[in-house]
């Protein structure tokens, strides 16, 4: 989730918090200042990477609002961040011995912030969780089988195309495997007499590269870690899902490196420069900004990437509670609040993002958003990064080796071994 | 054409292109922030906006209370600024010129605190800021409530005093004549006079270097005020245009307004001070 902006001058910092909230992340959880009659009540401090700009303000005070007329003993103070700056946040304010009662963080944070002792259990079991979630989009929240996140949304990635040049190219249907992807791909690319090219058959680079990759990757039928937590993403499968992005900027030339990049001013589905991507439900919103009239005529479709498995990444935010928090019975009367529909709904709203919740599949929402429905139509072919304590270490590094794979620096099987020997030792250190 | 002209035009080209590459990002932060979101996305892309969409301003400072922002980030500027002047005077003036033991060790000690990198102090600081004593609900030993977190003094003491500005001062105090200090000494002025009334003044290259990179460096820091406070009223101007980079988009057009109103104070500031400024880097010998 974290934007790649700046991590790289970051890394001295998260390495000196990491170092410092190994050495005071631990320790039982602090007394409650919980009233013994049921009643929940205590200051509250919320940590906040969602609900951005006046918007945003406007949506998660209304929420707590409604809150504190449930809860009228219980005050809640809000820290608004970014992604951006959201780890640095919550490990300084955990190192600093002054953290938030109410984090918000995102899908692979729990791993590293549990197991350094930081995040507090949730009254909750992965099997009720499965009545209310689809059980993929439980599956964030726990590590070594306790619960420790609610998820309030999701952010996914999948196929997107444009079906006006489809037809325009003959192609009836979105490609259903790699052979299909390439073959697609060269069809739909067009370059002009210089050979310049103006449009991508495929855009693999609007997307985060690693976010882009590790879809590919499970739809070849690999996996991020072992069930031990080791890197399993140099395998065969993973080796051939990188080959397959380095096949299509190197050898098909269906898109050419530098073309576009995350967080581009246009993006070239939207601009008929390409004719399909692997993209994020919020791309959507983007297209309805920039080509409105693309989504009007429907001419956006979404498709599953798929090889030996249909996949879709699956990223998002959840609501967990701080281990020292003064008030922990008020902290999870929080979570339980942001998780439910109404206000996890309108947060999604606001954000134009993918319910979590199983119920919310029938809201007008997301009926009116076709990203989001496909997305939750999809759920059960979901995957989520992470899953080891070292993740928010290791995941930095995936774009330097996806780039070296892209420009031909290094095969795609050397980019990845050496990557799983560096997350070998992120782990190993602990 | 004169022989002598030649050179001259070709100087002048030169310095011309060299301003231009400089200038054109700021034309473009000002015409971007006057573009429609489709405008912004146009492939390929246009000098002038389509439509001069002078609401994006408005639009920006709706957007988070960016007044507040804005006073918030020139006082803690300006304080940084008075009391870095104050202070890294005071200690460049002990270096260069008043003999005591062990100054050499001090001035190696100033210079290695240039060498430490931000960052692997910001969790040392944070902890130092928490633990003030008799501050933010603590004891005579610092313990039991929050110290400075979430306060002016948080914004305002960290960082308010560079080594970088002793440094500087340092190096502009060694070049002045000691004759000058001799002769108000026989006037009999005390020391601190010396350094007040006639050695200071004539550092002002200094002084208005080190003022304008104090206010720059203040004007600009983000990452610190960002983890040290929690509320709306304390953040900054750069924590304001962060706000608008989402996790999967950028509001380019609200960017782009809200770091041209960011950029005045400064340039305002440069436009007022940059003769001194060139010269002070230059005498220093640092770019």
């Amino acid at each position: 989730m974290m934007t790649e902006t700046r991590r790289s001058r970051l890394r001295p910092l998260a390495a000196v918090l990491t170092a410092a909230l190994l050495t005071t992340g631990c320790g039982g959880p602090a007394p409650s200042g919980d009233g013994d009659d049921g009643k929940v009540s205590g200051t509250v401090r919320l940590l906040t990477p969602i609900f951005e700009g006046a918007d945003g303000k406007t949506v998660l005070e209304k929420q707590l609002a409604d809150f504190k007329s449930k809860h009228p003993d219980v005050a809640v103070e809000v820290d608004y961040t970014t992604y951006a700056k959201l780890n640095e946040k919550l490990t300084t304010s955990i190192a600093g011995g002054r953290p938030y009662d109410v984090m918000l963080m995102g899908v692979g944070w729990i791993p590293p912030f549990a197991a350094k002792g930081a995040l507090a259990e949730l009254d909750e079991n992965k099997q009720d969780l499965t009545k209310r979630y689809n059980e993929r989009v439980v599956q964030p929240g726990i590590y070594q089988d306790k619960v420790y996140g609610l998820p309030i949304m999701l952010d996914t990635r999948f196929g997107i195309y444009r079906k006006d040049i489809f037809a325009q190219a003959g192609i009836t249907a979105p490609p259903s495997n790699f052979t299909e992807l390439r073959e697609m791909a060269r069809k739909l690319t067009v370059r002009d007499g210089s050979g310049k090219l103006t449009r991508a058959g495929v855009d693999i680079l609007s997307n985060d590269l690693r976010q882009t990759f590790l879809p590919l990757m499970w739809a070849n039928g690999g996996e991020l870690f072992t069930p031990d937590g080791k890197p399993a993403f140099n395998s065969p499968q993973a080796v051939g899902a990188l080959q397959l992005m380095t096949d299509i900027i190197r050898t098909d030339k269906s898109e050419d490196f530098g073309f576009t990049q995350p967080g581009a001013t246009s993006l070239p589905l939207a601009q008929g420069r390409a004719a399909m991507m692997v993209g994020h439900n919020n791309h959507l919103l983007a297209i309805e900004e920039q080509a409105p009239e693309l989504v009007k005529e429907d001419k956006i479709g979404f498709f599953m990437i798929n090889n030996e498995r249909p996949a879709m990444f699956q990223g998002g935010t959840l609501a967990t509670v701080s281990a020292k928090s003064q008030h922990p019975a008020a902290a999870k009367a929080l979570v339980r609040f942001l998780t439910d529909e109404q206000a996890s709904l309108a947060a999604n709203e606001q954000r134009g993002n993918v319910p979590a919740l199983n119920g919310l599949a029938d809201s007008d929402y997301v009926k009116s958003n076709k990203a989001a429905q496909f997305a939750m139509e999809n759920l059960d072919a979901a995957f989520s990064e992470g899953g080891v304590p070292a993740w928010l270490e290791i995941r930095g590094d995936f774009k330097a080796a996806i780039e070296a794979a892209l420009l031909g620096q290094k095969t795609p099987q050397q980019a990845l071994d050496e990557l799983a020997a560096k997350a070998q030792a992120a782990i190993a250190k602990g | 054409m004169k022989p002598r002209l030649a050179p001259r035009l070709a100087l002048h080209l030169m310095l011309g292109g060299g301003a231009l590459v400089m200038v054109v990002p700021f034309f473009w932060m000002i015409l971007t922030s006057l573009k429609s979101r489709a405008d912004i996305a146009a492939y390929p892309p246009n000098l002038l906006p389509d439509e001069w969409v002078w609401s994006n301003y408005q639009a920006a400072l709706d957007y988070a209370p960016f007044g507040t922002y804005f006073r918030n980030s020139l006082f803690i500027a300006i304080g940084h600024t008075v009391i870095n002047l104050m202070l890294a005077t005071m200690a460049g003036y002990a270096l260069a010129r008043v003999p005591f033991r062990g100054r050499t060790v001090v001035f190696m000690a100033v210079l290695a605190m240039m060498m430490i990198p931000t960052y692997t102090k910001i969790v040392p600081q944070y902890l130092i800021a928490k633990g003030m004593p008799f501050f933010g609900g603590n004891d005579y030993l610092g313990r039991g409530g929050y110290g400075w977190l979430d306060s002016w003094w948080v914004l305002i003491v960290p960082g308010a005093l560079t080594p970088f500005a002793i440094f500087l001062f340092r190096q502009f105090y060694l070049s002045l004549p000691r004759e000058l200090e001799e002769a108000a000494r026989i006037d009999g002025m005390g020391e601190f006079g010396i350094f007040a009334r006639v050695m200071t003044p004539l550092v002002k290259p200094a002084i208005a270097t080190v003022a304008l990179v104090t206010f720059e460096g203040s004007w600009n820091n983000f990452l610190w005020p960002l983890l040290v406070t929690t509320r709306d009223d304390l953040r900054v101007i750069q924590v304001g245009l962060a706000a608008f980079q989402l996790a999967e988009r950028t509001e380019w057009s609200y960017l782009m307004a809200g770091s041209t109103l960011a950029t005045v104070p400064m340039i305002v500031l440069f436009l007022f001070a940059q003769r001194y400024f060139v010269q002070g880097f230059a005498t220093a010998g640092i770019k």
